[in-house]
């Protein structure tokens, strides 16, 4: 019966074919390491975050004398609201932490070269857009954080030439953020979860064609090869039940630990904090923006911050394969930008004093020059491991790689 | 390497305490007896200027709370009222040109959470012109409502100090009436995931088993 069934529908809709070639046929490299499973991670967030999101939008109210109060409603009244919303809010938390891993990796491993250039760039996109999703639906609670943060972030648009105060009001729909504000980031808010979907179609599509990296970075022969489904989703599944644990002990024990204190204050217009703060995940591009004395050299700065990384295929220039474990210079400059993002980290975190502010612009030096160097000294690395040798187990992998080849192509007529 | 993390992450850790220097820490008691404790002052004391907006007497009783207490403290309000302040806005405006805070998410608004509040109420002190100061909040408008700056008696302070741990406890429950509820169903979740997590291994193992 069920096999008449699928026969009907394969007549009608590539469905057999669709599942085996992207799942129980996809191959993947069977050497890729739990670092790998954090795109899925991605995935099963994304899906967390708008069925949490759709169950409190029937809950919700966009109005700025309403939804300071309806968070509370949701919060006391409405059943298991409060579970809801601190999904919601940790997921946020969550998406992001496992975006910025999964980015790390692929710095780390090179995953970004050739051929995945277009992979990389369909990345970036979806940073983009998880980074305003996310920025939408911090002002959805009208708190104090939520009003100043988006009072701050959309002054920024002042900066764009000749019609930077007509931007920044058409941003808002008024002079200054107001109900009119809250309602189209509610109306955005609930749009770009779908566009990310669709954005994330697109990543897999291009992930479809050009295949998996792997941590030795060079493309593995056939051999090496195994069907995504059952090995990579059991792999995926087992990681998936430790992010869990992670996420389900802030969901549930500290959920108010990634939240800021003054957002449960109602938003005030008359009323500034003393210190206003973004959400973690943007600390370090707010230390670049208040690094640069110059208010459009800092939103420059800043959007340079975010869209440099789509640049990495050209910027790195080294044909020598293998990711940071075979290239040892390289290796300490990711060490180096991973550490610089913990010190931008903390510098946007603290007020300004003149230290944080010498920190910060330190800091920001160092990263930009982490990518502005990198054509160079990819390039004097490649010279000096071909030079000097490869890493023998690079060594080994080239040249297993190579016989292999042979083998495929040769078959007598070498 | 790791070390180096670490000493940034110690670094985070103290920055991110560092707006909570000098407060007294306060362990927030989550018993019925004294989160009743700290509504009966908070009904004798706060209520006359402060509101609880979104609490209702109801959720008092529905909390446990002793019923006759309950209908005391209401009058002849609804027993689904919120809990709002004996004073109007304008009379308030007028005794201190504020309207006073809504407390509802008190322990919840301010850095340092349920320690601020305790030492800010315990806070009070007689400057050398003789007049009532805090130095938690130096601005405050709120008169020493439990006396703690006008007595030396040491069996009277710890009084004062447990008082004003109890009203914390109370308005700790305030700010978050279902914390219980999630600790308890927390426990349940994560024992079920890491039984799951643990299954998860052991299919993971048996199917990459084929490998081999």
């Amino acid at each position: 019966m069920a096999n008449k069934i699928i026969a009907w529908v394969d007549r009608r809709f590539p469905l057999t074919s669709f599942v085996k070639h992207e799942l129980t046929g996809y191959p993947t490299p069977r050497n890729l390491s739990y670092w790998w499973n954090f795109g899925f991670l991605a995935g099963f967030v994304l899906v967390l975050q708008v069925v949490t999101g759709i169950f409190l939008a029937m809950h919700y109210k966009a109005d700025v004398n309403l939804s300071f109060d309806s968070i509370q409603h949701i919060m006391r009244d409405v059943n298991y609201g409060w579970l809801l919303r601190y999904m919601h809010a940790t997921g946020a938390s969550a998406f992001f932490l496992v975006i910025f891993i999964h980015m790390a990796r692929t710095l780390y491993y090179g995953s970004y070269r050739r051929p995945r250039e277009l992979l990389w760039w369909t990345g970036q996109g979806l940073l983009i857009l998880l980074m305003a999703t996310a920025f939408m639906g911090y002002l959805l609670p009208w708190g104090q954080m939520s009003f100043w943060g988006a009072t701050v972030i959309t002054n920024l648009f002042r900066a764009t030439p000749f019609v930077g105060d007509q931007i920044v009001i058409w941003l808002r729909g008024d002079f200054t953020v107001g109900d009119a504000t809250l309602t189209r980031f509610f109306a955005l808010h609930y749009l770009f979860p779908f566009l990310i979907v669709g954005a994330v179609v697109v990543h897999l599509v291009a992930l479809h064609t050009v295949k998996s990296s792997n941590p030795s970075g060079i493309d593995l022969s056939h051999k090496d090869n195994i069907p995504f489904h059952p090995y990579f989703t059991a792999k995926d599944f087992y990681g998936l039940g430790w992010f869990l644990i992670v996420y389900c002990v802030f969901v549930f024990f500290y959920p108010d630990s990634l939240m800021e204190p003054a957002n449960n204050i109602p938003a005030n217009p008359m009323l500034t904090p003393n210190h206003i703060v973004p959400e973690w995940y943007f600390l370090p591009f707010y230390a670049i923006l208040r690094s640069v004395p110059n208010m459009v050299g800092g939103v420059v700065a800043m959007g340079l911050s975010v869209m440099i990384f789509a640049f990495m295929p050209y910027l790195d220039r080294s044909r020598i394969p293998g990711g940071a474990h075979y290239r040892p210079v390289y290796r300490v400059l990711v060490y180096i930008f991973a550490l610089d993002m913990l010190v931008l980290g903390y510098v946007g975190y603290t007020p300004p004093t003149d230290g944080t502010i010498l920190l910060g612009q330190i800091a920001a030096f160092v990263y930009f020059m982490t990518f502005l160097c990198l054509p160079f000294i990819s390039k004097a690395e490649e010279n000096w491991l071909l030079k000097r040798g490869f890493h023998p187990e690079l060594e080994a992998l080239v040249a297993a790689e190579q016989s292999a080849i042979a083998l495929r192509n040769g078959g007598g007529v070498k | 390497m790791k070390r180096h993390l670490l000493a940034i992450f110690v670094l985070f850790s103290i920055q991110a305490h560092a707006g909570e220097e000098g407060l007294s820490h306060v362990q927030v008691q989550t018993s019925l007896a004294a989160i009743q404790r700290g509504a009966e002052t908070f009904m004798g004391q706060c209520h006359s200027c402060h509101t609880l907006k979104y609490m209702h007497y109801g959720d008092l009783k529905h909390f446990g709370m002793d019923q006759h207490k309950v209908d005391e403290w209401r009058g002849d309000q609804a027993l689904d009222a919120v809990i709002s302040s004996q004073m109007s806005d304008e009379a308030a405006l007028q005794s201190f040109a504020k309207v006073p805070p809504d407390l509802s998410l008190m322990t919840k608004a301010r850095e340092g959470g349920p320690d601020y509040v305790y030492s800010y109420l315990l806070g009070y002190y007689t400057d050398k012109d003789g007049m009532t100061a805090n130095h938690v909040f130096p601005a405050t408008k709120m008169p020493d409502i439990l006396g703690g700056s006008m007595t030396s008696d040491a069996a009277q302070l710890e009084a004062i100090r447990k008082q004003a741990g109890d009203i914390v406890s109370f308005l700790t429950w305030v700010a978050d009436p279902h914390e219980q509820e999630r600790q308890r169903l927390g426990y349940y979740v994560l024992a079920y995931l890491m039984v799951l997590t643990v299954l998860l291994y052991l299919v993971k193992n048996r199917i990459w088993s084929r490998l081999k």
